[in-house]
């Protein structure tokens, strides 16, 4: 196995450089998003440099306790940064994302880790808590997608959700064709994304695993599982979330209740 | 008072013949009478966006009958349709459709014989074909799905082209996307039909074919918002607002 070169910290802090493209496009044509992408990078360095030093720590300690305590606790991050994202009310969403967020992520890590990696504890810290971070860092963006979808277009175009009410659908029926622009909206892009992977882009978490020594036809594997996973992941979580939320975002007479929207 | 226990002593000296007929007549009555109503509004209140749209109004429509709803605009025509298919929950008052009173438990059964044309359907882009037949792919009117002699017919009393059926929505005119719908809206057979500025968007030949082909079917009820004259005066009952 050759030697992994390392990125010392002056040398990461040079890398630093690169996000004055980002910045500046965003300032010169002033979309008002210069603060927030400072925030963000700044949120991931610290974030990701403490991850560091805690997975370090549960790694070794590695109770099963500690481990899911800290899924959940991840699984509620990523909860509140969908809801604060999304053009929805925190108070009314957060609960449902959340509980989308838990029964997608232990459905398809219990059927990752146990049935296909076959680890004997699927909570081991060098795998549960890796995976589920990749599986709720990619299925975020599509949940805030399909959720802003879903809803925004029902009160757009209100007439056509009550045209198909006030004929006969039922709740489900008439929401039908604006789930299916919601998953639409939300999973093309990644459906388009799986399709050139390995030819135009190689994917993080691979390229991550080749630098860091290993043999890349395992890389490649893991690579493969974790795509599926994280797609499965993914639909299921939104698929929930709506579902879920559904159940309180109309009225009893099965209207759009207006109130959901942040103002 | 003391007419009714006089009534009440008649009543219990009567014969039972006499009994039976008399039971027999408040019964036939009591069938016939409500059977003929469609739609029982009593002392309807109802605030609409800060404005008073209705006071202590009441209204008796009955099965068959054609009634157009006339005002000015924002006098409530639309807010009356949406009412009356569930959309505005907060009124008070009694509001009954085809005996069943309008709640949130009834609303599904009300709409099962509702079909309903708003003035205008913000759609995304999508075929005629799939937007003709949307409502039959709903399990309640799946059987009700037209035959292609149906559809012909329908097209041809509307002046429309089968051709049309293959473009999308995006390259139909408005009044045809209307007639489309309202003809779509017309082949689910429900009882009441309440529709919203049908021909607003239609030229005089065709609204007055569209006005007839609709207000001559006898059996349906139709409630229509509208500005148009020779709908209002082909119509059983006029409701100003």
């Amino acid at each position: 196995m050759e030697k992994v070169i390392d990125i010392n910290y002056f040398e990461l802090f040079t890398g630093y450089a690169l996000m004055l493209i980002p910045v500046l496009a965003l300032w010169y044509y002033k979309t008002g998003l210069v603060k927030d992408t400072l925030i963000a990078t700044a949120r991931m360095t610290v974030q990701l440099l403490l991850v560091g030093l805690y997975l370090e720590y549960i790694f070794k300690l590695n109770s099963i306790a500690v481990n899911i305590g800290w899924v959940v606790l991840m699984t509620v991050i990523a909860s509140y940064t969908i809801v604060n994202r999304s053009n929805l009310k925190f108070k009314l969403f957060f609960i449902p994302v959340v509980l989308s967020g838990i029964i997608s992520i232990a459905i398809t890590d219990a059927y990752f880790l146990g049935f296909v990696v076959k680890l004997d504890n699927v909570f081991d810290a060098r795998y549960f808590i890796p995976v589920t971070g990749m599986l709720l860092g990619n299925t975020i963006k599509n949940v805030v997608i399909a959720l802003d979808a879903f809803y925004k277009r029902i009160d757009d175009e209100e007439t056509y959700y009550r045209w198909h009410l006030a004929n006969g659908a039922t709740k489900k029926e008439a929401l039908l064709p604006f789930m299916r622009d919601a998953l639409r909206v939300a999973f093309n892009p990644m459906i388009a994304t799986t399709a050139i992977m390995g030819l135009i882009s190689l994917p993080g978490m691979m390229t991550g695993q080749i630098l860091g020594g290993s043999n890349p036809n395992i890389a490649v594997k893991y690579q493969i599982m974790l795509l599926i996973t994280i797609f499965s992941s993914a639909v299921l979580n939104v698929v929930l979330t709506i579902f879920f939320s559904n159940k309180f975002a109309f009225d009893a007479y099965d209207n759009l209740r207006k109130d959901i929207f942040r103002k | 008072m003391h007419a009714l226990q006089i009534y009440i002593k008649n009543l219990m000296h009567a014969n039972y013949f006499s009994l039976f007929l008399f039971f027999s007549g408040i019964i036939i009555f009591l069938c016939t009478h409500t059977d003929i109503i469609m739609i029982e509004i009593s002392h309807l209140n109802l605030n609409f966006k800060n404005e008073i749209i209705f006071d202590n109004f009441s209204l008796l429509i009955n099965k068959g009958e054609k009634v157009a709803v006339i005002g000015e605009s924002g006098k409530g025509k639309t807010t009356f349709l949406n009412l009356l298919a569930g959309f505005i929950p907060d009124y008070s008052g009694n509001v009954s459709i085809f005996g069943h009173e309008l709640n949130a438990e009834n609303i599904s059964e009300i709409r099962k014989h509702n079909a309903w044309l708003p003035q205008d359907i913000s759609l995304s882009v999508k075929t005629v074909r799939e937007l003709f037949f949307e409502p039959f792919e709903f399990t309640l009117n799946r059987d009700l799905k037209p035959s292609s002699e149906s559809v012909s017919q329908i097209f041809s009393e509307f002046d429309l082209s089968e051709n049309l059926l293959n473009k999308k929505t995006n390259e139909i005119s408005g009044g045809q996307k209307q007639r489309i719908i309202l003809a779509s809206c017309l082949l689910l057979k429900k009882p009441l039909l309440l529709v919203d500025e049908p021909t607003s968007a239609l030229d005089e030949k065709i609204k007055q074919k569209i006005t007839d082909y609709i207000l001559k079917q006898k059996k349906l009820t139709v409630i229509a918002a509208t500005h148009d004259d020779y709908w209002i005066k082909s119509s059983d009952k006029v409701i100003e607002l």
